[in-house]
């Protein structure tokens, strides 16, 4: 017999095998379908019931902007790797950490994840290619390990852009060669020691001091007391090599201020140097892939070449040379570069919330409760007007963020002497604004999906404890707004003192008539773009005039300047968020502005109007000050409903464009009946 | 000779299943248009009949089916319009789309050579068998095409960047490496493949693989190597960023991509590879195509873009795929 027939014999008999199975048997005569158990509850994928009608792959161009071959081809190494814990749940593939691992397990896979990603190519470039197009490639890659994990991306962000920052930016030629690219490759693996256990928020109070020893040319670093201690510095734990220390440096008795310094902390074999303490700081209510640590430094001699002296520099001999006279100034130059930080966290951010909108909106689309007439079927949640007005409003907001996000990146890479300031202003103002954001939205989120909420591996949840430091890092948030006002009343006093128009921060429109209010508030009204860029104006308008006032009356009675801004708190907190929401509220009437007509326009237009009018419902500035009589705001509430309604449709249509792969979100978002269902159940 | 449609698609019933048997063994049973639209009409007939729970497809002869029937397109495409080309691809793309969606379970009985076409008509399904006589292959690059027929949904759920390696080289995979794919090696450590086809460009991945052909000396790099730098250079780029897209898309979302894809080839103004292609290897076969552009260089990410974009035709429009409903729940993952 030859192998074809022989084979095709077997493949016979398999077919007879199989055909056995499914002939129904001859006893019953309603015999249940073998192949096909039905469920009670069937679940019905969102695609089959909602329809998209824009184009929602332009439309993830405009949320992405920048460098969308680079996501894809990192998305699709996270998502074909083993190392990023792929698992079948429901017929799809998900990826994401598995946070039930000890933190030491958790710790040691985040660095295998980032060895791996160095060895595709993911960090080439990163610390020789300053170019824009490169830095714009480097966020957008950061923002995709951080749709995988936050502890991945916080790694890889303390490496490079705090350490390597550090490098790039306080260093000079020496440092750049000797560590620049053996950071690129992970030879070195760095870290950023700043943080005291006694202070944060307030770095030159710093109390770890340096002094310098002209004798043998090094300088000693010292912690003089506990709370002195370095803190939460990632990467020391287990695995850095080097450290950027910030410390006091004194020279010949006299302290010059905040400095940085190299510091090796271990050894190529993974010993902590000499002199060196290191401890843990323990577990955490998140990011226990991430391995922060304490360390103590016991009059630790470094080669004087070892500090980072861009701004200023210490001789031979031991004398302090800074070509920046004065301190603050001298302090300004040195932080300013940390601006990166502050850009990559507000956009991280958005993504965060985009995520746990994405998964919220789609299970609303699949889940139903209660019916509303007696034999009816059980409503979907996102039909009800509640379910609505919980989540798209936020929806709303993140499209909102997002612009605003892809606006500072763009303004940073592009940024000359001239526009530091206003990018340290405006990135003092978005990065809280989004951070908040991002958990207000995670907390709706989990509790619109119920139960399924406190399931970890249905993200939603999780990621509030993942993202709940942002609010405090990279600038406690409360501390960052309270220098947007600075910086605005700043700004006041100096074209009222030399009596010229108002330039720059956005306050031109105060060189204008104030803005006029109709007192009757109709829909097309409350939905034009002029309307809403009035009033957004009017109120940071009349805030800055008030708080301007406010100052100088403190100050007439003689009280110091810093007392008057712990006095003036409550209209300083009110002109932040004034200036954030009007600086966003252009930035989407400019991207709006920039898409064709059709339908994507038209969609993006009650988007933008649902941004304008949740806000004006939900700050109680505008009926507080009078910019909205009590009319208006009942006039504003019943608006927010109908857009709601009118946005239901393209609910669907709106997360898909967030361009969030599949395995990123989580079961809930998909076939959860199917993933839930006993057979997957892993004994 | 010309054999009515009833013989080109057998068909058979035994209880509850139906049979279908793709019959044009002198040509490996390539797929007509006549035969696409006969197995679309029996696929949409058993869908609605409670009667029929299983399909099983087969193929006649030593193969199940070599593909689709390129050179009849490239011949109607010569004769008039280009959008008779794409009318073949619409039809087939449909009947992908519905396999892959379908609400009964499909065995097909991969006994012989399995490629192109082939693939589309079998991979979508439920089941596949497998046998020691199976060869799969992609081949479509060497021809100035691309993997298509939802191969890039398929390729590149593949584990690793095996997906790739198999979609931009044509590779042959024996039965056992079919069941294989994504559990054990192929007849090279696997990780090499992977270091090489996850690079983001082809040329970076052809540099890697020549790197890696003179650290290793391995016949099967250098092999490799060469099947990349014979293929169309137009072919490997549309055909890594459509693998590359589909990784990140539902089932219908490749197809309608790809539908885009292929009326570009068929227009033929970004480039003529294709009918180039199918000259060299299918009709004059001298197996030297002349590839324009020839080098990878030359083809620049606007070329590429323009298959990716809605054809500029007034006659034109997407792929529309049928609504479906009532599906089962391998079908929904794949939306």
């Amino acid at each position: 017999m030859s192998s074809s027939s022989s084979s095709t014999e077997r493949v016979a008999l398999r077919a007879q095998v199989l055909s056995r199975h499914l002939h129904p048997s001859s006893s019953s005569s309603s015999s249940p379908c073998l192949l096909e158990p039905r469920a009670c509850l069937e679940y019905s994928p969102a695609e089959l019931s909602e329809s998209i009608d824009f184009d929602a792959k332009a439309m993830r161009k405009l949320m992405d902007d920048h460098n969308l071959e680079d996501r894809d081809w990192l998305y699709g190494l996270i998502i074909q790797s083993n190392l990023f814990n792929p698992r079948d749940r429901g017929g799809k593939v998900f990826v994401g950490p598995d946070y039930n691992q000890s933190k030491e397990q958790q710790r040691v896979m985040t660095m295998k994840r980032i060895e791996y990603l160095a060895e595709c190519g993911v960090f080439k470039g990163y610390l020789t290619d300053f170019s824009p197009p490169s830095q714009l490639r480097r966020f957008a890659l950061q923002e995709v390990s951080d749709s995988f994990d936050h502890s991945l991306s916080i790694k890889i962000g303390v490496h490079f852009f705090l350490w390597g920052g550090a490098l790039q930016f306080f260093g000079t030629k020496r440092h750049h060669d000797k560590w620049l690219s053996d950071t690129e490759n992970y030879r070195v693996k760095g870290c950023f020691a700043m943080t005291e256990l006694g202070h944060g928020s307030n770095v030159r109070g710093i109390e770890t001091i340096t002094t310098y020893d002209s004798d043998t040319g090094e300088f000693i670093v010292n912690t003089p007391c506990e709370s002195a201690q370095k803190y939460w510095i990632g990467g020391a734990a287990n695995h850095a090599t080097h450290t950027v220390v910030f410390s006091q440096l004194k020279i010949n008795g006299t302290n010059q201020g905040v400095h940085a310094f190299i510091v090796p902390i271990r050894d190529a074999d993974g010993n902590v140097c000499p002199n060196i303490r290191i401890a843990d700081c323990g577990h955490k209510i998140g990011l226990n892939g991430v391995d922060n640590g304490r360390i103590w430094f016991d009059n630790v001699r470094i080669p004087r070449e070892n500090l980072l002296n861009s701004v200023a520099d210490v001789s031979a001999d031991g004398q302090y040379l800074s070509a920046i006279k004065d301190p603050d100034q001298r302090f300004a130059a040195f932080m300013a570069p940390l601006t990166s930080g502050r850009v990559i966290l507000a956009s991280s951010a958005t993504y965060s919330a985009k995520i746990g909108l994405s998964i919220a909106i789609r299970y609303a689309l699949t889940r139903r409760a209660f019916s509303l007439t007696s034999n009816g079927p059980e409503v979907l949640l996102l039909d009800y007007p509640t379910h609505q007005r919980r989540l798209l409003p936020l929806l709303a907001k993140t499209y909102a963020m997002s612009f605003a996000a892809n606006h500072l990146k763009k303004l940073y890479v592009k940024r000359t002497p001239e526009s530091i300031k206003t990018i340290h202003v405006v990135s003092s103002a978005f990065k809280p604004t989004l951070t908040w954001h991002n958990m207000r939205t995670l907390q709706e989120c989990r509790e619109a999906v119920g139960g399924q909420g406190l399931k970890t591996e249905n993200r939603v949840g999780h990621l509030k404890s993942e993202y709940d430091v942002q609010s405090t890092f990279e600038g406690d948030n409360n501390v960052l707004m309270q220098q947007v006002s600075k910086a605005l009343l700043g700004e006041y006093v100096s074209a009222k003192k030399k009596n010229r128009p108002f330039n720059g921060l956005g306050l031109e429109h105060m060189n204008k008539p104030c803005p006029l209010i109709p007192s009757q508030l109709t829909s097309s009204i409350l939905r034009s773009i002029q309307f809403q860029m009035n009033i957004f104006q009017l109120r940071e308008r009349d805030l800055l005039n008030r708080f301007a006032a406010e100052v100088a009356q403190h100050q007439a009675q003689g009280v110091s300047r810093e007392i008057t801004f712990t006095l003036t708190y409550s209209l300083a907190e009110d002109l932040g968020k004034a200036f954030a929401d009007l600086s966003i509220m252009q930035i989407f009437i400019e991207a709006e502005e920039a898409v064709p007509a059709g339908h994507l326009k038209n969609v993006l237009g009650l988007v933008r109007s649902l941004y304008a009018i949740i806000l004006l419902e939900e700050d109680a500035a505008f009926l507080r000050y009078g910019y909205l009589s009590t009319d208006n705001a009942a006039a504003v509430r019943k608006e927010v409903a109908k857009l709601c309604v009118e946005l239901r449709p393209h609910a669907l249509a709106l997360v898909s464009s967030f361009g969030i792969p599949d395995a990123f979100l989580s079961p809930l978002a998909f076939n959860w009946i199917e993933a839930n269902a006993w057979p997957s159940v892993e004994n | 000779m010309y054999k009515s449609v009833s013989n080109l698609v057998l068909e058979e019933t035994c209880g509850s299943v139906r049979i279908y048997t793709l019959n044009r063994t002198k040509q490996l049973n390539a797929l007509s248009f006549a035969m696409i639209s006969r197995l679309l009409e029996l696929f949409h007939a058993c869908d609605h009949d409670p009667s029929v729970k299983l399909i099983i497809m087969k193929g006649n002869g030593r193969a199940f089916c070599a593909g689709g029937d390129v050179a009849a397109v490239v011949r109607d495409i010569s004769k008039g319009d280009w959008k008779l080309g794409a009318n073949y691809f619409r039809k087939e793309f449909t009947l992908n789309y519905l396999m892959a969606t379908y609400s009964k379970p499909q065995v097909s009985f991969l006994n012989g050579i399995v490629m192109g076409g082939g693939a589309g008509a079998s991979i979508h399904g439920r089941f596949r068998i497998a046998t020691e006589n199976s060869v799969f292959a992609m081949p479509e690059t060497a021809l100035g095409l691309f993997p298509d027929v939802g191969a890039s949904y398929y390729l590149s759920r593949l584990r690793g960047f095996f997906g790739e390696y198999v979609g931009l080289t044509g590779a042959r995979l024996d039965g056992a490496e079919m069941l294989a794919c994504g559990l054990a090696t192929h007849f090279v450590p696997l990780h090499i493949i992977d270091k090489c086809f996850s690079r983001k460009t082809v040329e970076e991945i052809i540099s890697v693989l020549e790197s890696k052909a003179v650290e290793h000396k391995d016949e099967w790099i250098t092999s490799t190597v060469q099947t990349l730098k014979k293929a169309s250079p137009t072919s490997l780029k549309i055909s890594l960023r459509s693998i590359r897209e589909g990784r990140l898309e539902g089932v219908g979302e490749c197809l309608v991509r790809e539908y885009r894809m292929v009326c570009c080839v068929m227009k033929g103004e970004v480039s003529r590879d294709f009918f180039e292609g199918c000259r060299a290897l299918l009709l004059d076969k001298d197996k030297n195509p002349n590839w324009q552009p020839s080098r990878l260089e030359c083809v620049t990410d606007e070329m590429v873009d323009r298959h990716f974009s809605k054809v500029d035709d007034i006659d034109w429009e997407d792929l529309k795929l049928p609504p479906r409903s009532n599906l089962p729940v391998h079908a929904i993952a794949k939306l």
